[in-house]
C-alpha cells in the first residue's frame, strides 16, 4: 500500500499535464478534479500508519501538511476559476496558468513527503520555478518587477539552504531525514549548517532579514496566487526549518531561530501598521504569523503545537482574506486603502468576510491564531522571561491594532461610488473561514498527529 | 599521475579570475562566454575527480556539468541576447567598472578570511576558501550590475561555487546534485521568460517617466 502515499504529487502532477490539452475549460474541470482527488489522498492517508521507506518521511506532521496543502488547493483552483474571468491582460492562457498552479502543488507535496534533506532543497527550489511566472500574471510592469525580484531573492536565499545541505552531508555523512533524526550529538559543521539552513529556508518563509520579496510577490500577484503563496508556500519553508530544528536540536540553533522570528514580527507589524496598500498589509500579515510560527517551532513543546495551530489557521483564514482583497480589486479597482470604502455596503458578503478574516490572521479569538500565541507566548515566558514575552506579545497588538483599524475603515464607511458593480461572490472565502474556526476545536487531533513529532 | 588537490586550486583560482574578468565586461555575452569556459573548467575538474577517484557518477556528473551548465544555459542566454540586440550591453552598471573588478578582487580575500575565521576547524580543508571566495563573487555580480541576465549568471556563478563546495564532500549523494542541475535549469528557463518581459515595455511603450513612478510606488515599503 505504500503507493498510496505518492498518490497527492501523483494525481497534481497528471492534472497539471493534462492541462496541456487544448480544449475549451477543460484544464478547469481537470484541475478541479485533480484537487478533490488530491484531498482525498491526503484525507487516506492521514489514517494510515506513518512511512520511512522507499524515499518517504511520512510523519503526523507531513501528514497536517498535506492536508492543508490539499485543501488550499481545492479552494484556490475554484476560486481561480472565477477570478481569472477579471483579468483583462493575461500574461499566458488560463491552460498555462493551471498547469503550473497544479506543478507548484507537487512541489509542495514532494518537499514534505520526501526522506532526503538535499531532494527537500530541490522541492523548495522547485516551487520558485514552478510559481515564479505566477506571479506576473497580470502582465504589467509592476508585477514582473515583483516577480524579478522574487526569483532573485529567493534564489540567492536557497543558495545559502544548499550550502547548510552540504555541511549537513559533511557533518553526518547522509542526507536521510530518516537517518539523521535518529544520529547522535550533532558536530560543530551540522550547527553551523543548520544555522544556514534557518537564513536559506527562512528567505522563502519570510522570515527576516531576507523577507523583502514577499510584500512585492504578495501584493502584485492575482488573488489566488497570493492566497497559495501566503497559505501554503510559506508553512512549507517553515516545515524544513523544523526538521533542521529536529536534527539539530542545540540551544544556539534555537536562539538563532527566535530571534530571527522576533525580528520578523517586530518588523512585519511596524510595516503592517504603516501600509497603504491591502494586500501589501496582509503580506506583512504573513510574515508576522511566520516569525510567531517560527519562535514556537524553536521553543519546542506546547509551543510547536501553538505553532502547528497558527500555521493551520493561518492558511485558512489569510488564503479567505487574499481571495476577498481579489474580489475588493475587482470592483473598486484599486489596492490602494484610502480608495475602498463602503465594502460592507456594496460587497455585504465580502465585506463582512473579509472583516472577520482580518480578526482571524491579527490572532483574534475565537480563531487558533489566537490560541496558538497563547501557548506559544506561555512557553516563551518559562524560557525568556515576562519582558521579552511582553515585547514580542506588544508588536503582535501593534499588528493587530494596525490591520483592523484599515480593514474596519474599508468595510464599514461609506462609499463614495468609486466601484464597479460585480457579483458579490464569497462562498469559497466563506468557506475557507469556516475551516479557519473550525480549527479551534480541532486541536486535540492536532496533539494526536503531532505525538511523537514534536521538537523536544 | 594528477594530484586531485592542485587541480581543486587550479579550477578554483580560474573560476575566481573569471569572475573578475566578468565584472570588467560591458558586453553581456562576453559574461555569458566567461561563464561557460568557467562552467567547463569544474566539469573538467569533475571528470578529472571521477577518473582518478574511481567514481563513475562523478564522471556522470562532469558531463552534466559540461552539456547544461556550460553549453546549454549559456546557449540558451545567448539565443535570449539575439532576439533582442538592444540587450547586449550593460547600459546602466551601479558601480564602475574599476571599483567593481577592485572590490571584487577584496571580496575573494574577504571570502579566504571569512572561511579561515569560521568554517576551516568545522570543515578540515584550507581548499575551502575559494568556492566561499567565489560564492561571495557570484553575489557581488548580482548587487553590482542592473542587467538581469548578468544577475542570472551571478546566481549561477554562486551555484558553480557550491558544487565546488561539494566536491569537498565525496559522496553526497549524486541524486541531489542531478536535482540541483535540473532545478537551475528550471529556474535559467523560467528567468529567462521574466528576463524578456521586464525591460520590453520599456522599450516599446511611451510611459511618461512620472507615470512609471507612480506604478512603482507600491513597492517600496
Amino acid at each position: 500500500m505504500i503507493w498510496i502515499y505518492y498518490l497527492p504529487v501523483a494525481l497534481s502532477g497528471i492534472g497539471g499535464l493534462l492541462c496541456l490539452i487544448p480544449k475549451t475549460r477543460f484544464e478547469e474541470d481537470v484541475s478541479i478534479v485533480a484537487s478533490f482527488a488530491t484531498l482525498g489522498a491526503s484525507i487516506l492517508i492521514a489514517f494510515m500508519p506513518d512511512a520511512s521507506s522507499f524515499g518517504l518521511y511520512v510523519d503526523g506532521f507531513s501528514k497536517l501538511m498535506q492536508l492543508m496543502i490539499s485543501a488550499v488547493y481545492v479552494l484556490t483552483v475554484i476560486f481561480s476559476i472565477h477570478y481569472l474571468d477579471h483579468i483583462e491582460n493575461k500574461l499566458f492562457q488560463t491552460n498555462l496558468y493551471f498547469l503550473l498552479l497544479n506543478w507548484f502543488v507537487v512541489s509542495m507535496f514532494f518537499t514534505v513527503m520526501v526522506d532526503n534533506v538535499g531532494l527537500l532543497w530541490v522541492g523548495v527550489e522547485a516551487t520558485t520555478v514552478t510559481s515564479a511566472l505566477l506571479i506576473a500574471t497580470d502582465n504589467n510592469e509592476v508585477a514582473v518587477e515583483a516577480t524579478w525580484r522574487y526569483i532573485v531573492i529567493v534564489s540567492t536565499g536557497l543558495t545559502i539552504s544548499l550550502l547548510a545541505t552540504i555541511f549537513i552531508y559533511g557533518g553526518f555523512h547522509t542526507l536521510s531525514l530518516n537517518a539523521l533524526l535518529q544520529a547522535p550529538q550533532a558536530t560543530k559543521i551540522v550547527s553551523v549548517g543548520a544555522l544556514l539552513g534557518i537564513i536559506g529556508y527562512g528567505t522563502k518563509g519570510g522570515i527576516f532579514p531576507m523577507h523583502t520579496w514577499l510584500p512585492d510577490a504578495h501584493g502584485r500577484a492575482p488573488a489566488p496566487v497570493s492566497a497559495m503563496f501566503s497559505a501554503v508556500l510559506l508553512p512549507v519553508a517553515l516545515y524544513t526549518i523544523v526538521r533542521f530544528v529536529q536534527i539539530v536540536p542545540l540551544e544556539s540553533v534555537r536562539n538563532f531561530a527566535v530571534v530571527l522570528g522576533s525580528l520578523s514580527v517586530i518588523v512585519a507589524s511596524l510595516m503592517a501598521f504603516s501600509q497603504r496598500y491591502y494586500k501589501r498589509m496582509f503580506a506583512y500579515s504573513s510574515i508576522e504569523n511566520m516569525g510567531v510560527a517560527l519562535i514556537g517551532i524553536a521553543l519546542g513543546g506546547n509551543a510547536f503545537i501553538g505553532s502547528v495551530i497558527i500555521i493551520l489557521t493561518h492558511a485558512f483564514a489569510k488564503s479567505a482574506a487574499f481571495f476577498l482583497t481579489g474580489n475588493v480589486l475587482a470592483g473598486y479597482g484599486t489596492s490602494a486603502i484610502k480608495d475602498v470604502k463602503g465594502v460592507s455596503k456594496t460587497m455585504p458578503l465580502t465585506g463582512y468576510s473579509l472583516f472577520f478574516a482580518s480578526l482571524a490572521v491579527t490572532g483574534a479569538p475565537p480563531f487558533g491564531t489566537f490560541f496558538g500565541e497563547l501557548l506559544i507566548m506561555t512557553r516563551m515566558i518559562s524560557v525568556y522571561g515576562a519582558w521579552f514575552t511582553i515585547l514580542i506579545a506588544s508588536f503582535l497588538v501593534v499588528a493587530f491594532i494596525g490591520i483592523n483599524y484599515r480593514i474596519v475603515r474599508m468595510v464599514f464607511s461609506e462609499p463614495d461610488g468609486q466601484y464597479k458593480h460585480l457579483d458579490d461572490n464569497a462562498t469559497v472565502p466563506i468557506i475557507g473561514l469556516a475551516v479557519a474556526l473550525s480549527i479551534t476545536f480541532l486541536t486535540p487531533v492536532i496533539y494526536m498527529f503531532l505525538r511523537g513529532v514534536a521538537v523536544k | 599521475m594528477f594530484n586531485l588537490n592542485e587541480i581543486f586550486i587550479l579550477v578554483g583560482f580560474i573560476q575566481i579570475a573569471l569572475v573578475a574578468f566578468m565584472q570588467w565586461q560591458i558586453y553581456i555575452s562576453s559574461v555569458i562566454k566567461t561563464f561557460s569556459v568557467g562552467s567547463y573548467f569544474l566539469a573538467a575538474f569533475l571528470l578529472a575527480a571521477g577518473y582518478v577517484n574511481g567514481e563513475p557518477y562523478l564522471m556522470v556528473l562532469g558531463f552534466l556539468t559540461a552539456g547544461i551548465r556550460a553549453w546549454f544555459i549559456p546557449g540558451f542566454l545567448s539565443r535570449m541576447l539575439r532576439r533582442d540586440r538592444w540587450r547586449a550591453r550593460e547600459l546602466k552598471p551601479v558601480l564602475g567598472i574599476a571599483s567593481t573588478i577592485i572590490l571584487s578582487l577584496l571580496f575573494a580575500v574577504f571570502g579566504y578570511v571569512i572561511y579561515t575565521w569560521t568554517m576551516y576547524d568545522y570543515v578540515h580543508s584550507a581548499f575551502g576558501a575559494i568556492p566561499v571566495a567565489l560564492f561571495l563573487q557570484g553575489a557581488f555580480l548580482i548587487i553590482s550590475r542592473s542587467n538581469p541576465i548578468t544577475q542570472l549568471i551571478g546566481y549561477l556563478v554562486m551555484e558553480n561555487a557550491l558544487y565546488l563546495f561539494g566536491s569537498l564532500f565525496p559522496e553526497l549523494p549524486f541524486v541531489v546534485e542531478a536535482g540541483v542541475v535540473l532545478d537551475v535549469i528550471g529556474t535559467v528557463m523560467i528567468s529567462g521568460v521574466i528576463v524578456r518581459l521586464k525591460e520590453e515595455p520599456a522599450q516599446n511603450t511611451e510611459v511618461e517617466d512620472s507615470t512609471r513612478r507612480e506604478d512603482f510606488t507600491e513597492l517600496r515599503g
